[in-house]
């Protein structure tokens, strides 16, 4: 599996030079088998990216295929769908998985940031390739071709988002943005979700003293990220979701302080990497 | 009267390298009376910055007024205002305006923006007061010692251009528009666009001829024309339906108009700060070979301008 960034900061893309080397673009991640599928979680601004590099492949030619996994619909999730250029190229097909209700429930909620009122497109049915818009059950694997998916959802404010745990051939993936926990901590099934990931995604929006004036914006310290990490016994912890207002030189704090908090609380072992955009990592 | 830049960008904010210069923010206009409060067009990422600013003085403490025009509601000149701290803070005053829509109050246009599942505060959760005016396109109002007005412009689901003269001095902010000669953007999705240069229907051109010379008349003689400049010819060409205008378009307006500076505006997503450069080069040498008398500029975050006796 190779996993790459496309934005890694939450709530509004954060353009200026003091974002240029985390980046400013809001939550995307790919993921790509070792087969050649493509899966791509949350769409915010850094899809746009993404999708002008799909480009040069079969996406331009309309003969492109992917999972989208969406965590949930706050805009910084969804805003990029509408500059994804593939999606205006008849042919490609699009399986978008995300929480709701149901699934017709769902794509409403991807209609209602398209309608006219906001957007030139008026409706997912004038982009030019297919959706199969369908609502998960959490805790009910799926298949994405070779990739196995299972999502559970986190409490993040006054609604939920969806974890993702994607495994290909014994390795597994764990992307877990916009987690805002309550004091105990993950749940037993999160918990199990997350459990031996090689690498961990999570949510690191804020310091823990940022953190503990927003709880209920629902999101993580870089604390609580450790502390999910070092209880599920993860390989490889990645921060992600950084506040818009942090400048590269608080991102660098942010991991550094990070490491400091996994060593001091048995996590030694874990490694660390602060998500940027264009990184890319081999599981 | 200052005018101030805090996102000059179009379509969707871009971070990164190729835009430190003029920015990655989407549009955000700030028009400061000589000691009065805050007039602000549009609510695009470039709000947030604006809002940061306001509240290290009287919005800060709950005791500040601001009134925001919209142009249209497309993302790009909405997208900030949740984002707008000065709206989280008790006492503070905000008159929000745009085009009244026939089936929709703009009131709850703003409200879908931020109702579950799309963010996380409602509209009635903030603090401030916020009061939602309704215009329609002709209309002619003050506000506190501003007079302002507006007319409509060539953009899908219709955009609005404001006027707003004070302290001896006027701006015209115009964007988002295509150029009033090959399509007819109202309410309808357009799938396959004409080719530009074709010959449209009598009574689409006759429309499109009104709203021109309203633009024009709106325009007269104003000091600084703020101008949707998205596109280059070429790309006019493949997407005249998106309802943007290239500085060629921007240049014969400022002309006919006869206006003193025009500033190219709503900067396309992917321009880098050198093609923008390149962009605002070709103009410049377009309106000299012209003998245009005004002074082409480009906006960039940041760019602040003082106009009028403020001066
Ligand atoms: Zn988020
Ligand atoms: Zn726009
Ligand atoms: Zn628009």
């Amino acid at each position: 599996m190779k996993v790459q960034f496309w934005g890694v900061r939450g709530s509004i893309p954060a353009p200026g030079p003091e974002t240029n080397r985390y980046g400013g673009n809001t939550s995307c991640v790919s993921v790509r088998s070792a087969s050649g599928e493509l899966i791509i979680i949350d769409m915010g601004t850094g899809l746009m990216h993404l999708g002008n590099a799909l480009l040069g492949t079969e996406f331009g030619k309309g003969g492109g295929k992917a999972t989208i996994l969406l965590s949930h619909a706050h805009w910084d999730h969804i805003q990029g769908l509408g500059f994804f250029a593939p999606v205006f190229i008849p042919g490609n097909h699009f399986v978008l998985r995300g929480h709701g209700k149901s699934s017709s429930m769902l794509e409403g909620i991807l209609e209602g940031q398209m309608n006219p009122n906001f957007s030139p497109l008026y409706t997912l049915k004038n982009l030019g390739a297919s959706f199969d818009v369908r609502a998960v059950v959490p805790g009910e694997p799926f298949d994405a071709g070779a990739l196995r998916v299972t999502a559970r959802p986190n409490p993040h404010g006054s609604t939920t988002a969806l974890a993702f745990r994607i495994e290909e051939q014994g390795r597994a993936f764990v992307y877990a943005s916009d987690a805002g926990y309550p004091d105990a901590g993950p749940t037993a099934e999160v918990l199990g979700l997350y459990r031996g990931a090689h690498v961990m995604v999570h949510d690191s929006t804020y310091t823990p003293a940022h953190q503990a004036t927003r709880r209920n914006r629902g999101f993580s310290s870089y604390e609580q990220a450790a502390d999910a990490a070092i209880a599920a016994g993860v390989g490889r912890l990645v921060t992600f979701h950084y506040d818009q207002d942090y400048s590269d030189e608080d991102v660098d704090a942010l991991r550094d302080a990070c490491r400091a908090y996994l060593d001091a609380h048995g996590g030694a072992k874990i490694e660390l990497v602060a998500a940027a955009e264009g990184m890319e990592l081999e599981i | 009267m200052k005018v101030k830049f805090w996102g000059v960008r179009g379509s969707i904010p871009v971070p990164g390298k190729s835009t430190n210069r003029y920015g990655g923010n989407t549009s955000c206009v700030e028009i400061r009376p000589r000691g009065g409060w805050p007039i602000v067009i549009d609510a695009g990422t470039g709000i947030r910055r604006l809002g940061k600013y306001l509240m290290d003085g009287k919005f800060g403490e709950g005791h500040g007024t601001a009134h925001i025009l919209i142009s249209h509601t497309h993302w790009d000149h909405i997208q900030g205002m949740p984002f707008f701290s000065p709206l989280y803070r008790r006492g503070n005053k905000m008159h929000v305006f745009a085009r009244q829509q026939a089936d929709t109050h703009l009131q709850a246009v703003f409200a879908s923006q931020t109702e579950d599942p799309y963010f996380p505060v409602p509209l009635t959760a903030l603090e401030a007061d916020v009061q939602f005016h309704e215009l329609v396109e002709g209309a002619r109002f003050m506000i506190d010692k501003t007079a302002v007005q507006c007319t409509r412009l060539n953009h899908p689901w219709v955009a609005m251009a404001y006027r707003l003269d004070c302290d001896g001095a006027s701006v015209v902010y115009c964007s988002d528009t295509a150029p009033f000669t090959d399509i007819l953007l109202e309410h309808e999705f357009i799938a396959k666009p004409p080719l530009p240069g074709e010959l449209i229907p009598a009574s689409m051109a006759d429309k499109l001829a009104a709203m021109r010379a309203g633009l024009v008349a709106m325009c007269q003689g104003v000091d600084l024309l703020i101008y949707d400049t998205q596109f280059t010819v070429d790309e006019y060409r493949q997407r005249p339906h998106w309802g943007h205008s290239t500085p060629d378009d921007a240049l014969i307006i400022a002309r006919e108009a006869g206006v003193k500076h025009l500033c190219l505006y709503h900067h396309a997503p992917m321009r880098t700060d050198e093609a923008q450069d390149a962009i605002l080069m070709a103009t410049r040498w377009t309106a000299k070979q012209a003998g245009d008398p005004f002074d082409v500029i480009a906006a960039y975050e940041g760019l602040e301008l003082t106009l009028g006796d403020d001066a």
